[in-house]
């Protein structure tokens, strides 16, 4: 296909894409330049602002809260939504017409194209409704699982669907053949195939859950302080100091090694399944 | 005679009724299956979306809290009426908004394009990985990287002291804040959810066509626009969606790369639940930004069916 | 094999969140205090967990309009201290969420200055406690802009500053209002529509000077001034003493407008339904205790309303910049609080000036 495209064209491309590439990742540079600031009153490089960081235990207490709001709403949301995506691929009536046919459609899309704002501000509204009017759900962590999990949702039902819509339905009536029933169809069949889609669902909603800042800020109540909440009160507080540049460069690092490594050994696996010299 | 039909006519019930069963069961998995996460988010986001939308029928108490009676008077202060009179600010709001949205579509696209087909000519193992390039800053925190930009655009940036000399800026002051900065910021933040979709639509492009274009002496831009663009339509649609709709609503990045000079409706919103409470105001306009959300997504599912591009697996 | 992709992931979550050492958790009751970031040390906070016996949780917020935000959506049944700026403070128990303090409980009371026992916007101190007070005022750099001419005008009048960028505070506009209106000549705590919509027709002017570098709160603008990316802004008399400890902006000055600014107290204040009243009661009396007072202010290098205080703060402290001279006070008025109507008048013209 390379042969396809002449080679001036080729090199324009290639001028106009590389100083983007270098662009992209000019900020990122920067943020970790200034992670290395020098103390107050000293010159020269150093580690002063990581110091500052790892005294700090408020920033630990916030980075695991953003954990632990990650795994655990990230695990039901998997659950949902692929139970959700199976069953909209495998049981629905493909030519069916009309609202109830699209209702599905309609209620997955909403969280997606909602604004972060609108839906932050809903939750609480509802939240604290519910809250008075029967003392359940008061804001806190659990409010802000609870709406993490339902902006995932769409999210992991979308990409199981996508991975099934695309397989041959005649597998399932293979399966069937073989005496197996709708669970073990389900165990044995469908999960295995899309796994892929399940772990790539899992890992969306986890990144979408870290890096949520306004519907965990609406959500939030006492102490429950996630890291970007606690990195916008900083900035806010105290601007951009060395800590919060260290933090921000910790955690770029941290994103660029895991995902290089999740792409080599995917390449790796993929190399060895396919047999090619390597 | 009849003892026959007797006889045919329990099949045909048979028939029909295991066809009924058949029916019946996959409804049965359907809500089994389907049921719980949809209800999760029919419970969770549509029906706190309702009560806050129907909160713009209130009137505001003093404190910004709703109260009786129902009235439209929050639509008319969206349409601009308040205590001072008629005032076009909230129009230009929102044109201003769309006009945000319509820049950060267009500057992403004009890059994504290049960049795409970039990606495409290179050797298809490292293919993935320049993509993963360009996705990754995303992942990184949006307030911490817009603060570096605000550093690379400040007065005694480099990049500042070109635009000094060209004279394009006046000394002392920097490109922040300022449109350019703006609109660098919005590239910056939306170029991955273009480039995505387009590329995963370039993915599947037919190179026959290209051949075949060029059999038919076709050259250059013509070639590209005709055997090539129309291909990559569906990818750019997509990619129009994902960037126009959260770009309408962005009011971080002209916050803090335009110095907060210019009120976009997110900003306007976030207003109305913060800083000056006035939470019937507030719903009133966010049924006003969904109805235009809501539009453009129409618009987009009834294009993307016209130029035949679904038959990509969506809901 | 084919976990192990997955298991990769899984694991480093694990061992983030294994690495992160869980707090521990401390028996005994806990009191919720949501109160404004950094503004309180943590030595403070360990000597009233190890007065009381409970354990504190602290939430904090940037705004009066955030605390105000989240107390009326159910935050007054979840916290049990807030410190609100003065100015609030009749606004929030109008609105039914604050709870009287209990004098009996307060014993210390007697610490405070006189003035700070009675003020104007809580007779009595019934709703709220003095915290900390400082001034708003004028922060600029002399090697950008050497001759100021100590009023407002350094931000109004274009003479003044014609090219290097500057910034307003954007959050509820009471301050900006009012430096406007000083500036007129209406006096700082102008309180008539016309003069607030001659004010907001102002500062819709100095928005279209092309060195207006945008709205920006005082405490994000002071940094924006240390790092050079502006050269003159509203500030807040503790953020600047701060950082002329650490020595980040030795060069910058700040002082008092002529045409008259802000003093302001920020208060500690209960929410109406909050869990641990007696608690909340308690802290509010540690706070005001001789030496805690005096921990406070050398942290936040922020004045104090406590007189029993004065004799252990040093430094700083002891500096105009931090208490300012009787004949600077007289110019200094505390923002009048806006209730009903005229609270929403006065959001709708601030409003109208942010577009």
């Amino acid at each position: 296909m390379t042969n396809v495209v002449p080679p001036r064209v080729r090199a324009g491309l290639a001028v106009i894409s590389w100083p983007v590439y270098v662009l992209l990742y000019t900020p990122l540079a920067l943020v970790a330049y200034y992670s290395f600031a020098p103390a107050p009153l000293q010159t020269g490089h150093s580690f002063h602002g990581y110091a500052v960081l790892f005294s700090d235990s408020t920033v630990f207490v916030a980075l695991q809260r953003s954990l632990i709001l990650a795994v655990g709403s990230a695990t039901v949301s998997t659950a949902l939504g692929t139970l959700l995506g199976y069953g909209l691929c495998r049981f629905r009536n493909a030519n069916a017409r009309g609202i109830a046919a699209n209702l599905p459609s309609l209620i997955i899309y909403t969280p997606i194209i909602m604004p972060s704002l609108v839906f932050g501000i809903s939750e609480l509204i509802f939240f604290n409704f519910v809250h008075s009017a029967t003392g359940l759900l008061a804001a806190g962590l659990g409010t802000m699982v609870i709406a993490h999990i339902t902006f995932q949702v769409p999210y992991v039902a979308l990409t199981v669907f996508a991975r099934l819509a695309g397989l041959d339905p005649n597998l399932f009536e293979a399966s069937h053949d073989l005496y197996a029933d709708g669970i073990k169809s389900f165990m044995f069949l469908t999960i295995p195939i899309v796994q892929p889609a399940i772990i790539g669902g899992f890992l969306l909603g986890i990144t979408l859950s870290i890096d949520d800042f306004t519907i965990s800020f609406f959500t939030s109540g006492p102490g429950s302080v996630t890291l970007p909440i606690y990195i916008y009160g900083a900035i806010a507080k105290k601007g951009i100091s060395p800590e919060i540049n260290a933090l921000g460069t910790l955690m770029i690092a941290v994103v660029i090694v895991l995902a290089l490594a999740h792409f080599f050994i995917t390449r790796q696996r993929e190399r060895r399944a396919s047999l090619l010299p390597s | 005679m009849s003892g026959a039909a007797k006889i045919i006519i329990p099949e045909k019930r048979a028939a029909k009724t295991a066809v009924q069963t058949e029916a019946r069961a996959k409804s049965f998995r359907l809500w089994i299956t389907a049921g719980p996460g949809l209800f999760w988010v029919v419970l969770f986001l549509l029906i706190p979306s309702v009560i806050l939308l129907a909160i713009g029928f209130f009137t505001s108490n003093d404190y910004g809290s709703p109260t009786m009676p129902l009235t439209l008077q929050p639509f008319q202060q969206v349409a601009g009426y308040s205590l001072l009179g008629w005032d076009p600010g909230n129009i230009i709001i929102l044109l201003r908004s769309l006009e945000q949205a319509g820049i950060a579509t267009v500057v992403t696209a004009l890059l994504a394009y290049p960049i795409v087909f970039f990606i495409m000519t290179r050797p298809a193992s490292v293919r993935p990985l320049l993509l993963l390039f360009i996705i990754l800053p995303s992942w990184t925190n949006q307030v911490v990287r817009t603060y570096a930009w605000l550093e690379l655009l400040g007065p005694n940036a480099p990049l500042t002291w070109v635009a000094h000399a060209l004279g394009i800026v006046p000394p002392d002051l920097g490109i922040e804040p300022g449109q350019f900065a703006v609109t660098t910021g919005l590239a910056y933040n939306y170029l991955p959810y273009m480039i995505v979709p387009l590329y995963a639509s370039a993915e599947r492009l037919d190179w026959t066509l290209v051949e075949a274009g060029r059999d038919l002496y076709a050259k250059g831009f013509t070639l590209f626009w005709h055997t090539v663009f129309p291909q990559t339509v569906p990818g750019l649609l997509s990619g129009v969606i994902f960037v126009a709709i959260p770009a309408f609503g962005d009011y971080v990045v002209p916050q803090l790369l335009g110095g907060d000079r210019s009120l976009m409706i997110g900003s306007l919103i976030a207003n109305q639940f913060t800083e000056t409470p006035d939470w019937p105001y507030g719903a009133a306009l966010t049924i006003i930004m969904l109805v235009f959300t809501g539009a453009g997504l129409v618009a987009f599912r009834v294009l993307t069916r016209k130029l035949g591009g679904a038959g990509e697996a969506t809901i | 094999m084919r976990f192990a992709r997955a298991g990769i992931w899984v694991a480093a979550g694990l061992l983030a969140v294994g690495v992160t050492a869980p707090r521990v958790a401390q028996a005994g009751p806990t009191m919720n205090l949501f109160i404004w970031s950094d503004y309180i040390s943590e030595s403070i906070i360990d000597g009233f967990e190890l007065e009381c016996g409970c354990s504190v949780v602290e939430t904090d917020y940037e705004s009066n309009s955030e605390m105000a935000a989240k107390l009326s959506a159910g935050g007054d049944s979840q916290y049990d201290v807030v410190v609100p700026s003065s100015y609030y403070v009749p606004e929030l128990a109008a609105e039914g969420l604050l709870q009287p303090i209990d004098h009996s409980a307060i014993t210390n009371f007697g610490n405070l200055f006189p003035k700070f026992q009675n003020p104007t916007y809580d007779p009595g101190d019934k709703y709220s406690i003095p915290y900390q007070w400082g001034t708003t005022g004028i922060e600029y750099n002399p090697k950008d802009i050497p001759n100021p001419g100590g009023g407002w005008g350094v931000l109004f009048d274009p003479t003044i500053n014609p090219k290097y960028p500057f910034v307003i505070a954007k959050g509820e506009g009471r301050d900006q209002i009012a430096a406007a209106c000083a500036y007129l000549g209406y006096g700082f705590n102008c309180s008539q529509e016309s003069q607030w919509l001659a004010a907001a027709k102002l500062i819709e002017q100095t928005k279209k000077r092309p060195n207006f570098a945008g709205f920006v709160d005082e405490t994000p603008a002071e940094d924006q001034e240390k790092s050079g990316l502006i050269a003159v802004t509203m500030a807040y008399n503790g953020d600047i003493a701060e950082c002329y400890a650490d020595g980040s902006c030795a060069s910058l000055k700040y002082y008092l407008p002529k045409e008259g600014s802000e003093i302001w107290v920020d208060t500690m204040a209960i929410p109406a339904h909050a869990p641990h009243p007696d608690l909340a009661n308690e802290f509010i009396n540690f706070i005001l205790a001789a030496h805690n007072g005096a921990d406070l202010s050398t942290f936040n290098e922020y004045a104090s309303p406590n007189q029993a205080s004065q004799q252990y703060l040093s430094g700083l402290n002891g500096t105009v910049l931090i208490t300012p001279t009787p004949d600077q006070m007289k110019n200094l008025q505390f923002l009048a609080p806006l209730q009903g109507a005229q609270y929403k008048l006065f959001n709708d013209i601030w409003t109208s000036v942010l577009q």
